[in-house]
């Protein structure tokens, strides 16, 4: 038995070796980190400095506003239209189902630095294919990049572009697992398709929705490559500064390191507990 | 409640056919069994009546109105799937009540006709579960009871019994006769088991390949099937066939001989003549065999395995290769020689043509 276990942990010796080094160290280490004074060399032990400045650093209200502003519109819009887009997929109607899966999921597979130039060219304020649409409509053109409000709201249809998908994907696995003669009782139950959707799919979809939410929840509160490539980091002067670019700024452009690991730990502290209240919330109710 | 009729209803899925022009009448108030080896059609009639299969040639009527174009919602039947098909987030009170109420019924009457149909079936301990805390017949009682506080004129059954087990289903068809009797509703019930179907039914119909082959009461297709299929599938063990050729044709009826055994000659009461010489099965079921002497011929077989249960033997047995099964009432040693000698009693012989058709 124990020789046997012996040769088992040799095998996965390579992967703890590397799951340590670069998983469990740095959890360890910047948590230290984070009670250290990083711009003194050398670094010294100071336990309220980063914590403290946290507390009252207006950059980190921004940053927190905006993420939080980010979460509470981009999460629910999103995950209601992948759920439009995953029972339009599963509509038996539906022809060329497999292209429509294709280009649903393809933005995913997108590289984050290719769609964002995409996206800084169709946004472009003069010359855009999105002011150019809403021009015909009478609407005057938006300067995207210039307006703090214009700038969060191209962030929220930029990520809900490139994710939405992803979600309808995983909650068409969902629809998929309902059998289809629970709808057909219904049917002669007399329940109309939309009180199916809302009495039947809804509710029997609901851990798979929860799931995604928490999913998209941990992905928006580290949220970076958007406001750092298509809205110019966090611009129009700091409007679309996230969390996520925030603690870049610190470490990478500063090299506080002390203080960009306190402003990690604040954001996985926070996508924790909105998760865990997501799943409160969201629990069989008995 | 209310009658049906099918009218040479045709079911296409694309270029495949697999209901050829189902004729049939159901009256009010009556038990009917759709029976038939697994593919045969069955659930398709059964989805086409409900409405959830649209119809591809004929009529479907139910209580005098032609329904082809009537949305399932409004046929006022109700259907008891095989897999249950009970909503799995709701309790067993929601799942009675949930039709009634996205319906708008009065909230009173739905609770009384909850409480009734959870009477009937036994089910006021279940009430606040969900499906996935029953049992697989606790389930089934459900299902039914979703059925039934529907009130509808027609019952519809797909092999409700097939996912329980052997006790459960004995248990759960007599439910069911029973809940027939109380309910005086018009039932449909499909299932591949003749038993269930010689058991429930006030009529069989039988089918092959999306063809009607015989309707008639359970034990007029056992006396008198109309072909070979049907006498195969009605009874239990199957009849036993055996060919034969025809030898003499003559006052008395038609001549058999076998072929396993020519010397083995059975004269049938029958007015049809067939040409001698012609090939036929001559089909006598297990139970009906006589002992050695008391029959129009015996046939001496040789044994290959005796099963003993107690009240009655199954020898099985074989002529010339073709096997056969004798059953031997009341006689615990039947089958322990190498060799056993039975009468052939006329009366409850029947002969088929080539093509399986009875000769009458
Ligand atoms: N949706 C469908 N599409 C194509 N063929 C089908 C479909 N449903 C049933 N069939 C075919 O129709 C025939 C009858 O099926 P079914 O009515 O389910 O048989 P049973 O219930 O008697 O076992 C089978 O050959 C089956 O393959
Ligand atoms: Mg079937």
């Amino acid at each position: 038995m124990r020789v046997h276990n012996r040769i088992a942990y040799a095998f996965l010796a390579p992967y703890l070796l590397i799951f340590a080094t670069f998983w469990l160290w740095p959890i360890i280490s910047s948590f230290l980190i984070s009670f250290q004074n990083t711009r003194v060399n050398p670094w010294r032990f100071a336990p309220s400095m980063n914590w403290g400045r946290l507390v009252g650093d207006p950059a980190f209200y921004n940053a927190l506003y905006n993420t939080l502003i980010i979460l509470v519109i981009q999460v629910p819009v999103m995950i209601a239209l992948a759920t439009v887009m995953a029972v339009f997929l599963n509509s038996p109607l539906l022809k060329a189902r497999p292209l429509y899966r294709f280009a649903f999921f393809v933005p995913v597979v997108v590289g984050e630095v290719a769609y964002a130039a995409v996206f800084r060219l169709m946004f472009s304020a003069d010359f855009g294919i999105i002011n150019k649409i809403i021009g015909t409509v009478g609407i005057s053109p938006v300067s995207w990049f210039d307006n703090g409000t214009a700038a969060m709201a191209l962030l929220i249809m930029a990520v809900t572009w490139r994710w939405a998908g992803y979600n309808a994907i995983i909650i068409l696995a969902g629809l998929q697992s309902i059998p289809g003669d629970v709808y057909e009782a219904a049917t002669l139950d007399r329940v109309g398709k939309v009180q199916q959707f809302f009495h039947i799919t809804l509710p029997l979809l609901k851990p798979i929705i929860l799931f995604c939410i928490v999913l998209s929840v941990i992905g928006t509160m580290q949220l970076f490559a958007e406001p750092f490539l298509i809205t110019n980091r966090g611009g129009p002067g700091g409007a679309t500064e996230t969390l996520g670019l925030l603690l870049y700024r610190q470490g990478f452009t500063s090299l506080n390191f002390g203080y960009a690991s306190a402003i990690a730990y604040t954001i996985a502290a926070l996508a924790v507990a909105i998760s865990l209240l997501n799943l409160f919330f969201g629990r069989e109710t008995k | 409640m209310a009658g049906l009729a099918l009218t040479n209803v045709i079911k296409r899925f694309g270029a495949l056919q697999v209901v050829h022009g189902a004729n049939l009448d159901i009256e009010d108030g009556e038990f009917v069994v759709f029976v038939g080896p697994s593919g045969c059609g069955k659930s398709t009639l059964l989805r086409m009546i409900a409405g959830l299969e649209d119809v591809s040639g004929g009529e479907i009527a139910i209580a005098g109105n032609v329904v082809n174009d009537v949305e399932p919602s409004e046929r006022h039947i109700a259907m008891v799937f095989q897999s249950y098909a009970l909503y799995p987030h709701m309790t067993v009170r929601k799942n009675l009540s949930f039709g009634l109420t996205m319906n708008g019924n009065p909230k009173a009457d739905t609770q009384r006709r909850v409480a009734h149909a959870a009477d009937i079936l036994q089910i006021n301990e279940l009430m606040d579960r969900r499906p996935g805390q029953l049992s697989g017949g606790q389930r089934q009682r459900v299902a039914i009871g979703r059925a039934i506080v529907r009130e509808p004129q027609v019952f519809l059954f797909d092999e409700p019994l097939s996912n329980l087990d052997a006790e459960l289903r004995v248990q759960m068809r007599v439910e069911i006769s029973k809940l027939h009797k109380q309910l005086g509703t018009t039932m449909i019930y499909v299932t591949h088991d003749q038993t269930e179907a010689m058991t429930l039914a006030d009529k069989i119909v039988v089918l092959r390949t999306g063809r009607i082959e015989q309707v008639g009461a359970p034990l007029d297709l056992y006396d008198d099937p109309a072909n070979q299929f049907v006498a195969g599938f009605i009874g239990s063990p199957k009849m036993n066939f055996l060919k034969a050729t025809i030898h003499a044709v003559g006052q008395e009826g038609v001549t058999a001989a076998l072929i396993a055994d020519p010397s083995v000659r059975l004269t049938l009461p029958i007015s049809s003549r067939p040409d001698i010489g012609s090939p036929v099965i001559l089909g006598i079921r297990p139970e009906h065999f006589s002992d050695a002497g008391t029959g129009e011929a015996d046939l001496t077989v040789a044994v290959h395995v005796a099963e003993h249960l107690g009240h009655t033997s199954y020898v099985y047995a074989g002529v010339s290769g073709e096997p056969l099964i004798i059953e031997r009432p009341e006689s615990r040693h039947a089958g322990d020689q190498k060799t056993l000698t039975v009468g052939l009693p006329a009366k409850r012989c029947f002969l088929f043509d080539a093509e399986g058709e009875r000769l009458r």
